[in-house]
C-alpha cells in the first residue's frame, strides 16, 4: 500500500523569526513589509491569526487588526536556509521528497516500515528531529494519496499528526466542510450554495455525469474524484517543475514607466541570481501584474533555449509588459519568474555560435560570487544605482 | 467541365496536393485544390501561401473548365476508388466522379469558385538557371536533417544557400552543429545574394525529383522557384540574417581518426539504447587504434562497445549528442569517415573518405 506524507511547516516565516529571536516569541509577528509602507503580509504567527491577520492581507489592514504586533521584512534568504535543512533532513527518511513550495513537501514513505517502523511511528520521528534541529514544528498528514495527506496535514494543525486510515477516507471527509477541498474556489463554493449542496456527504451523491453538466468536464471530474477520497490529481507535478519568482508591490500605484521598468530590471536580477545559486534553469518566463483594483494577470511565454541571463529574463518580461499593459491602468503589483525549471547540472551542449547572452551571463555568475562572498549590494547595475542621501 | 483519367495518375498528384496544403477548415478556399482541363492537360494547383505547387498531367479533356473542390474529400474519394478510368464532370456547382465503366459508384463533391484562390507566385522565364537534379538532390540530403526546429532562431529554420566561383553552397545548422556542402557546376549559375530556404521546399523537392535531367531554378528577392518535368514549385524565402558560418569551419586539426562509418552507425545504435534520452550524451574515448563508445551508467545499466580505428593524435574523451554523430554519417554514402578535432570542447569535424564537397560539424557535450 501506498503512504505518502505531507509535510507542511507551521506559520514557516514567523516561526522562524520567532526562533532566531527568542523576543519574539509568544508574540504576534507579522512579516511583509513595515507598517505606514504599502505591501501585503507574506505570513503571520498564530499569535497575529488570533487578531484576524492572514496571508496576502494588506499591511495597512493589518495594522489596524492588530497595532501592537512585530512588523518584520521578508528575510527570504534565511527562509531559504532553513528550508534546506529541513528537506535534506527528510532526504533521510526516503529519496522520494517532493518539496512544492518553500514550507511544504510531499514524501512517498511506501516501504519503510521495515526501517523506521510504523506510518505513525516514522512521523513523530520526523516531527522530533525537525524540532531538536531548528526549533520549527511541523504538521504532518498520512494517507495512500497526495490528495488526502494534503488535507490530513491540515486536519490537525500546528504542531499536529493525522493519518487517513485505509477505507476511512470518505468518514474522514466527512467530517470537513465543503470548502476546505483543494480545488474547491469562491467560484465553485458560491455554484454549490446556490444549488444548496453544503456538505460533503451530500455533494457525494451526485453523479460524475452530473456533476460534469454542472463544473464542466475538468471540474466536475474533479469533484467526482475529490469527494470520495481519489486523488484527483492536482499535486502531481514532479520536482523539477516548480518555479522562482520574485514580486513586489509598489509604496503607492504606479504608471510611470520607469519606475515600472527600473523594478523589472531589480525583480529579474534577483530571480536570476537564485535560479544560479540553487542550480536550475528553465524556459518559461511569466509576468504577474496586479491593478489598482486588485484585477491580477499572469502572461507567460516559453522560450525554445533556457533563459540565459538576467538581461534576457529582463527583456522577456518587457516583452511580456509592453504586450499586456495599456500604460494607462496603475500598477499595484509586479511580479516575474521562470517556472519549469529543471536541475543545470543536467549535461550541457556547447554552442557553434556565441550567443550575446552567454558574455552577459558570465558576467552575471561572477557578480554572482562577489555577492556570496561580501553581502550586500557591493555590485549592482548602474541603473540601480541610488542616489545617496548627504 | 469534365474530363477522364486514370484513377493513379491523379491521385499521385492530389496525395502531393493535401501534404501542401495546411489548412483542414472546409470554409477556406485554402483547404481546396484547384482543377483545370484544356488542350489535352489537367493542371492541379495547391498552396499553402507560402509554398505553391503546380503540376500539369495528361488527361482527356471532354470540356475545358475550372474549378476547386475539398482536397481532403477528393483524396479520400480517389483513394477508395478502384484502379480503372474515372470520370469527373462539373454539374450545378457539384464535381460528378464515378468509374468510366461503372455508374453504380457515385460521388457529388461540391465545388467552389476558382476566383478566389490565391495566384501562385510566378517569375519570367530568363530568371532560371539549370542544375542537375542529382546534384541538388545530394545537397538538399547533406544539410536539411541539420535544420533547427527552435523557432526563437527563424533564421535558422532553413537551409543557407549561396553562390560561390560558379557553384553552390549550401548550408545548414542549429546553432550545435553545421552541415556544408559546396558543388561546382559546368552551366552558368545566376548572380544572387544568400538566401534561407525553408525545408518544406525542399522536402518537397527531394520527393518529387526522379534524379535524372536537370531543375531549373529562380530566386527572386523574396522566394525561390523550382520546375521541373511538368511540375513548378515555389516558396517563400526566411527573411533574416544566417549566422557566419565561415567563422566556425575549421582549419586543420591535429586529432585524426578514420573509422568504418557502417561500423560506427551499427554501434552508435546500440549503445544509445543506454544513452539517457533528454541529453543523449554518448562518451567517445580515442586511443591508438581504438574507439570505445559508452552510454552514462544509470540505474539501468551500460553499453559499452570497442571499434578499431586508425588514429593520429593525442589519446582523449568526446562527449556527443549521439544523434549529432549519427544524423551526418546516416545521409554519407562512404564506407569510410575522417573526424577531426583539436580539444575535447572544440568543434568535431566529419568528412568522408576520399575527402568530397561536403562536411559536418558537431559542437561536443560538457564531459
Amino acid at each position: 500500500m501506498t503512504v505518502i506524507f505531507h509535510v507542511d511547516l507551521d506559520a514557516f516565516y514567523a516561526s522562524v523569526e520567532q526562533v532566531d529571536h527568542p523576543e519574539y516569541r509568544g508574540k504576534p509577528v507579522i512579516i511583509g513589509a513595515l507598517p505606514g509602507t504599502r505591501g501585503v503580509v507574506s505570513a503571520c504567527s498564530y499569535e497575529a491569526r488570533k487578531f484576524g491577520v492572514r496571508s496576502a492581507m494588506p499591511i495597512s489592514q493589518a495594522y489596524r487588526k492588530c497595532p501592537s504586533a512585530i512588523f518584520l521584512r521578508v528575510r527570504m534568504q534565511r527562509y531559504q536556509e532553513v528550508s534546506c535543512k529541513i528537506m535534506e533532513l527528510f532526504e533521510k527518511y526516503t529519496p522520494e521528497v517532493y518539496q512544492i513550495s518553500i514550507d511544504e513537501a510531499f514524501l512517498d514513505m511506501t516501504g519503510t516500515e521495515r526501517l523506521f517502523g510504523s506510518p505513525l511511528d516514522a512521523a513523530r520521528r520526523i516531527k522530533e528531529e525537525v524540532k531538536e534541529k531548528t526549533g520549527l514544528t511541523i504538521s504532518i498528514g498520512i494517507a495512500g494519496n497526495r490528495y488526502l495527506a494534503k488535507l490530513a496535514s491540515d486536519y490537525k494543525k500546528p504542531d499536529g499528526l493525522y493519518m487517513v486510515k485505509e477505507g476511512e477516507e470518505e468518514a474522514f471527509l466527512d467530517n470537513l466542510q465543503v470548502k476546505d477541498l483543494w480545488g474547491v474556489g469562491k467560484k465553485t463554493l458560491e455554484r454549490l450554495e446556490d444549488l444548496n449542496i453544503r456538505s460533503i456527504p451530500q455533494l457525494r451523491q451526485f453523479s460524475e455525469a452530473l456533476l460534469k453538466s454542472i463544473f464542466g468536464k475538468a471540474g466536475g471530474a474533479y469533484l467526482y474524484r475529490a469527494v470520495r477520497g481519489i486523488d484527483p490529481g492536482i499535486f502531481r507535478q514532479e520536482p523539477g517543475s516548480h518555479s522562482i519568482s520574485h514580486e513586489i508591490t509598489f509604496e503607492a500605484d504606479t504608471r510611470d514607466r520607469e519606475v515600472i521598468k527600473k523594478c523589472l530590471l531589480e525583480l529579474t536580477h534577483q530571480v536570476m541570481f537564485r535560479m544560479i545559486k540553487d542550480c536550475y534553469r528553465g524556459k518559461t518566463v511569466f509576468l504577474k501584474l496586479r491593478y489598482s483594483d486588485f484585477t491580477t494577470i499572469t502572461v507567460q511565454t516559453t522560450l525554445r533555449h533556457f533563459v540565459n541571463s538576467a538581461e534576457e529574463l529582463y527583456s522577456m518580461a518587457m516583452q511580456l509588459l509592453e504586450k499586456r499593459w495599456d500604460r494607462i491602468r496603475p500598477i499595484r503589483l509586479l511580479g516575474t519568474g521562470v517556472s519549469s525549471l529543471e536541475r543545470a547540472d543536467t549535461p550541457r551542449q556547447h554552442e557553434l555560435f556565441e550567443d550575446e547572452y552567454d558574455k552577459k551571463k558570465k558576467v552575471e555568475e561572477a557578480v554572482y560570487n562577489i555577492r556570496r562572498k561580501m553581502p550586500g549590494n557591493i555590485v549592482i547595475k548602474a541603473s540601480l544605482l541610488k542616489k545617496r542621501e548627504d | 467541365m469534365k474530363f477522364l483519367c486514370e484513377k493513379n495518375n491523379l491521385l499521385k498528384e492530389i496525395t502531393i496536393a493535401y501534404d501542401i496544403i495546411a489548412s483542414r477548415n472546409v470554409l477556406s478556399i485554402l483547404s481546396n485544390v484547384l482543377l483545370e482541363a484544356g488542350d489535352g492537360i489537367l493542371t492541379v494547383r495547391a498552396t499553402d501561401l507560402k509554398v505553391g505547387f503546380e503540376s500539369r498531367i495528361p488527361v482527356e479533356v471532354i470540356e475545358p473548365g475550372k474549378t476547386t473542390v475539398f482536397c481532403d474529400k477528393m483524396l479520400g474519394i480517389l483513394r477508395s476508388l478502384p484502379e480503372e478510368e474515372i470520370e469527373f464532370a462539373e454539374v450545378e456547382n457539384n464535381l460528378l466522379i464515378h468509374p468510366k465503366n461503372s455508374m453504380r459508384i457515385d460521388f457529388k463533391l461540391r465545388c467552389v469558385s476558382p476566383d478566389n484562390f490565391p495566384e501562385l507566385k510566378e517569375t519570367p522565364e530568363e530568371n532560371f538557371f539549370k542544375l542537375p537534379q542529382i546534384d541538388f538532390i545530394e545537397m538538399i540530403n547533406q544539410t536539411i536533417f541539420a535544420v533547427s526546429e527552435d523557432e526563437s532562431r527563424y533564421f535558422m529554420n532553413g537551409v543557407y544557400m549561396e553562390k560561390k566561383d560558379n557553384g553552390l553552397v549550401m548550408v545548414a545548422t542549429d546553432g550545435r552543429r553545421l552541415s556544408y556542402i559546396n558543388k561546382s557546376f559546368e552551366s552558368k549559375i545566376k548572380e544572387f545574394k544568400g538566401i534561407i530556404i525553408p525545408p518544406k521546399i525542399l522536402n518537397l523537392a527531394k520527393r518529387l525529383l526522379p534524379g535524372e535531367g536537370e531543375v531549373s531554378v529562380a530566386i527572386t528577392e523574396k522566394s525561390l522557384f523550382l520546375n521541373f518535368n511538368s511540375i513548378k514549385i515555389s516558396s517563400n524565402l526566411i527573411d533574416g540574417q544566417f549566422p557566419n558560418y565561415n567563422k566556425v569551419i575549421q582549419g586543420e586539426q591535429p586529432n585524426r581518426i578514420v573509422i568504418s562509418r557502417t561500423e560506427l552507425m551499427e554501434a552508435l545504435r546500440r549503445v544509445s539504447l543506454f544513452v539517457e534520452q533528454k541529453a543523449k550524451r554518448i562518451y567517445m574515448t580515442i586511443s591508438e587504434n581504438t574507439v570505445v563508445l559508452n552510454s552514462e551508467e544509470s540505474e539501468i545499466g551500460t553499453a559499452r562497445e570497442e571499434l578499431s580505428c586508425n588514429f593520429e593524435g593525442t589519446e582523449t574523451t568526446l562527449a556527443l549528442n549521439y544523434l549529432y554523430l549519427e544524423e551526418p554519417l546516416k545521409v554519407m554514402e562512404e564506407d569510410e569517415v575522417t573526424i577531426t578535432f583539436s580539444a575535447p570542447d572544440k568543434a568535431v569535424t566529419i568528412y568522408p573518405v576520399p575527402e568530397k564537397d561536403f562536411f559536418h560539424i558537431v559542437m561536443p557535450m560538457q564531459l
